[in-house]
């Protein structure tokens, strides 16, 4: 039958492609050039406090949090505690002073990853006042 | 026969489509790795880190590599070197000159201690710590 066999009218309705390229084009290099990429870097503040010559040897400063930083782990105000402990610790004297002075001695034959780690626990909540102690062991 | 040839139309799609993902691959990749592949140090993660918003243009980048050696860009100098560097850092810029430290995630606190001691040498005090916010 002829019905059947007809074919659709308009057999080659051609799409044209090219504006749109030029507009998806526009519309890539605009993005391209306004997106400012995500910085992937941040900088942990630190300050070493200078050894006063004359304060005395074995003086401790009384409002101090101290933070350790050993090879094996933390530990705050001389008591052992895991990383979670230490975020923690540092949430609790965080709700209570944010500008309390953390005092963080390092020691010597730990790694750098392990002092980040804690910086990162002290700018996760907010405490910005740190000093940051080499010790010698 | 030749009408078939006539009528041949190049199909532009899936070539465009390609050459799309390519260019935002590259975009993409060459913005990451110009950031953190610049060093030889792989630096730990601080996700709750500060994002630095101005960049001091006088910042010396240290970077301190696993066995403990100071590099700036990625030439390793030694300390009295280090120290040489960063007078003349403070001669021209003053001593609120930002030093960055990039350390490894294994390099000992002995070696970055020796740097941060070279910097108060040197009288430059503001010292900060390079880290990775998210894993690039």
């Amino acid at each position: 039958m002829a019905r059947t066999r007809k074919r659709p009218d308009s057999p080659a309705a051609e799409l044209e492609m090219t504006p749109m390229i030029d507009v998806v084009f526009q519309l890539l290099i605009y993005f391209i050039v306004t997106t400012k990429p995500v910085d992937v870097i941040t900088n942990l503040d630190v300050f070493r406090p200078a050894p006063d010559p004359n304060a005395p040897k074995d003086q401790k400063p009384p409002n101090l949090v101290r933070v350790g930083v050993f090879q094996d782990g933390y530990t705050v105000n001389d008591v052992r505690a895991t990383p979670e402990r230490l975020d923690e610790a540092l949430a609790k004297v965080a709700s209570i002073d944010a500008g309390q002075t953390i005092m963080i001695t390092v020691s010597a034959v730990s790694d750098h990853g392990q002092l980040v780690e804690a910086l990162n626990l002290c700018a996760k909540n907010g405490l910005k006042s740190l000093s940051v102690v080499s010790a010698s062991n | 026969m030749k009408k078939q040839y006539t009528d041949a139309k190049l199909d532009m799609t899936p070539m465009i489509d390609v050459v799309f993902q390519l260019i935002i691959f590259f975009v993409v990749t060459a913005a990451m790795q110009s950031k953190a592949m610049e060093s030889n140090v792989r630096m730990a993660m601080a996700p709750n880190g500060p994002v630095e918003e101005v960049k001091d243009p006088r910042t010396v980048t240290v970077d301190v590599i696993a066995d403990g050696r100071i590099q700036i860009m990625k030439t390793t100098i030694s300390e009295g070197q280090l120290l040489t560097i960063l007078n003349n850092a403070r001669k021209t810029s003053g001593q609120s000159t930002p030093v960055v430290i990039r350390g490894d995630l294994v390099t000992k606190h002995e070696a970055i201690k020796r740097v941060m001691d070279i910097c108060g040498k040197a009288g430059l005090w503001k010292i900060r710590f390079a880290a990775l916010k998210e894993k690039a």
